[in-house]
């Protein structure tokens, strides 16, 4: 799978390593820029696949990468955007994923120091998936208010529900988990039962399902 | 709140800016002095304040009052007229309302200080509003209650011997002038014949009002010794006026304004905000640093180390080694900068040399200058950590603006502790104009050490040389 990637970030060290990191995955960065501007003028040229965003970014250096990205999510919709981060943030994942989780990722930025899942987030991004932080999905479980439905779940399925808060299909489940497809299917179909959620097959309206049941 | 930036100015004297005092030019100014600005707004002072000495002052009143009251009892010299009815109850009805009503009597403050601003250029804060309780009326106010109304009563008390001098002042404006146009009004007026007996026209002078048994001239050639004490009162009167003028601000500032405590705690309550505002800020500082710095490394790092480790594989032969080695190489810089970058960070949190006291963190921050730094530190008792924070942190922030900015080639930095008072300065023989009104570098500055009381003076002719000196306590 070819790619065609624009980078927006405005630490130049962090910039040029994750364009290098793209590349060897064999994607095609076509443009990496330094602020929420020049990226949606680079975005408007080159019409990429996925774009991943710096949060916060010159001049405002507030959420300037957050509204761009929003802007994207607007004006390109077939563009997927991966926001990365130093925050662990809900309100800025309900923000980007509002109403519409497909083609959108939100990932704290050490996750590229793990290669590979940072370019299967990436990927899954491009393709008009979704990717959660695991540590953003941890955040959200601990603050539900739904303790009792989700302590009604064994501790695998809650494994499984935060692996689907992460966007995961489930064929990654089952790779991350080292069990069958069918397998994971049961226990997913299980959560939905116990959580009263109505089944769905697209993972990213599966993603919302839960965030918006987790945020309830 | 009192300005914690002072520049050091003198007060002119009377009639011009004379800055070298050599005979010549003190004469100069004499003579001048009658015919400046300043003079003429201080004299416009005195003439418009005489209300306030007279006609609104209860003192004034009651006497006044008790006079009429005392001729309309009968035991006077006759039956009083409706008119002297009317003004005895006026000055009664007046001197009720200036004791009773507070609004009058800061009305009168208000309008005084008003006066003042105009045309002695003073400035001088408004008291802090008077307190109602809720449901209370709101005029008449609660007079005796309200330390500001008393205080606008005791300068008008007050203002009763001050007015008299300023009177005096105008007196020998006007008299003088008089004097001097004797010359001139004689020729028209006395061009009788000769022969015929004149009586003497009397003079004034500043001792008798209308020369009474003092001083008189009969003759044209007596004129003129009548315009030269003319010329004299001319001279003398600037500083009767600038005596009156200089009485009556110092109570208008300690009467009229806000009062030493109210004005304290309005200093405290500036100082306060500035102290929030400036720990906000360094938060906010610090975690933009951090997150822009040690932060963005760190990830930076693992991202590298990440791609090396992928490169290595799982064991066995590594395909691409020169790369891994330039990831790994990579990784080490980043961990290096991270380093330096928090130790930085943590430095200027707090250096770890100021436990040592301030002499030895001066002087390493002295060896760290890129222009050379004579160092003089005698502090024979330690001041308070905060103290010596805020201490350091100035000298570092002088040292730096001076390296920036001035040009110099020697700066002299001393620290010297005297009995309660911790006295840094940093002088640079730069170029000076150094302005704290410009740039944020200098009023951040007065702001951090007036939080403590301390004070900040800026000497720096454009030209130079810098001299900045800091006063703080030695506790806080």
């Amino acid at each position: 799978m070819n790619v065609r990637v624009v980078i927006a970030e405005d630490a130049a060290l962090f910039r040029a390593g994750l364009a290098r990191l793209i590349e060897d995955h064999g994607h095609r960065v076509c443009a990496a820029v330094g602020d929420g501007g020049a990226l949606l003028a680079a975005v408007a040229e080159h019409q990429p696949d996925v774009v991943v965003a710096d949060i916060r970014m010159p001049p405002t250096h507030t959420d300037e990468g957050l509204r761009a990205a929003l802007e994207i999510r607007r004006q390109h919709p077939r563009t997927g955007v991966l926001v990365l981060s130093q925050y662990i943030e809900t309100t800025y994942t309900a923000r980007l994923l509002e109403g519409n989780a497909a083609g959108a990722g939100y990932l704290l930025k050490e996750r590229v120091a793990d290669v590979a899942e940072f370019a299967d987030a990436l990927e899954r991004v491009a393709a008009g998936g979704t990717a959660l932080d695991p540590e953003v999905v941890g955040q959200l479980l601990r603050a539900s208010r739904r303790a009792d439905g989700l302590a009604a779940l064994t501790a695998r399925e809650r494994h499984v529900l935060t692996l689907m808060a992460e966007g995961r299909s489930n064929a990654g489940i089952a790779d991350a988990l080292v069990v069958t497809g069918g397998t994971v299917e049961k226990h997913v179909a299980s959560i939905f039962d116990k959580l009263g959620l109505p089944q769905d097959e697209a993972d990213n309206r599966r993603v919302l399902a839960v965030l918006r049941y987790l945020s309830s | 709140m009192s300005l914690p930036v002072t520049t050091p100015t003198a007060d002119p004297p009377p009639g011009g800016q004379a800055r070298v005092r050599s005979p010549w030019a003190v004469a100069r100014a004499a003579a001048a002095a009658p015919f400046t600005r300043r003079e003429g707004r201080e004299l416009l002072f005195c003439l418009a304040g005489l209300p306030f000495a007279v006609v609104v002052n209860p003192l004034a009143l009651f006497i006044l009052a008790v006079d009429l009251i005392w001729l309309v009892a009968g035991s006077g010299r006759g039956n009083p007229s409706p008119a002297d009815l009317a003004i005895a109850c006026a000055c009664l009805g007046l001197l009720l309302v200036l004791l009773v009503s507070t609004g009058a009597a800061r009305g009168l403050g208000s309008l005084q200080r008003m006066i003042a601003t105009r045309l002695l250029g003073m400035r001088v804060a408004p008291p802090p509003p008077a307190r109602r309780s809720p449901g209370a009326r709101a005029w008449p106010g609660p007079g005796p209650r309200d330390g500001v109304g008393w205080r606008v009563m005791a300068y008008l008390l007050a203002k009763l011997p001050v007015g008299l001098i300023e009177l005096y002042a105008a007196f020998c404006w006007i008299t003088g002038l008089v004097n001097v146009g004797y010359p001139l009004w004689w020729g028209a007026f006395r061009n009788h014949p000769p022969g015929i007996r004149l009586s003497p026209v009397p003079v004034f002078t500043p001792f008798g009002l209308f020369g009474e048994g003092t001083f008189r001239v009969a003759t044209f050639p007596g004129t003129f010794a009548a315009a030269a004490a003319g010329a004299a009162m001319l001279l003398a009167a600037p500083w009767v006026t600038r005596a009156a003028t200089s009485a009556d601000a110092w109570l208008i500032r300690g009467l009229l304004g806000p009062g030493r405590l109210a004005q304290r705690v309005h200093d405290l309550e500036l100082s306060r905000a500035l102290a929030v505002d400036d720990s906000a800020a360094l938060l906010r500082r610090l975690e933009r640093n951090l997150h822009d710095g040690a932060q963005i490394r760190l990830a930076t790092l693992a991202m590298n180390l990440g791609m090396a480790r992928e490169k290595l594989g799982d064991g066995g032969e590594v395909p691409d080694a020169a790369a891994v080695r330039e990831l790994v190489n990579a990784a080490l810089r980043g961990a290096k900068d991270a380093l330096g970058e928090l130790r930085s960070l943590a430095r200027g949190i707090h250096p770890p040399v100021l436990d040592n006291g301030l002499a030895d963190a001066l002087a390493s921050l002295a060896a760290d200058s890129a222009i050379p730094i004579e160092l003089e530190v005698s502090i024979p008792v330690r001041p308070t950590p905060a103290i010596e924070t805020i201490a350091y942190f100035c000298a570092a922030e002088l040292l730096a603006n001076a390296a920036k900015h001035s040009f110099a080639n020697k700066i002299a930095i001393r620290a010297a502790g005297q009995r309660d008072v911790l006295l840094l300065s940093v002088a640079d023989d730069g170029t000076g104009g150094a302005d704290a009104a410009r740039g944020t570098g200098l009023s951040g500055l007065a702001q951090r050490v007036a939080v403590v009381d301390g004070r900040l003076t800026i000497a720096s002719p454009p030209g130079g040389p810098t001299k900045i000196t800091v006063e703080l306590p030695l506790s806080a």
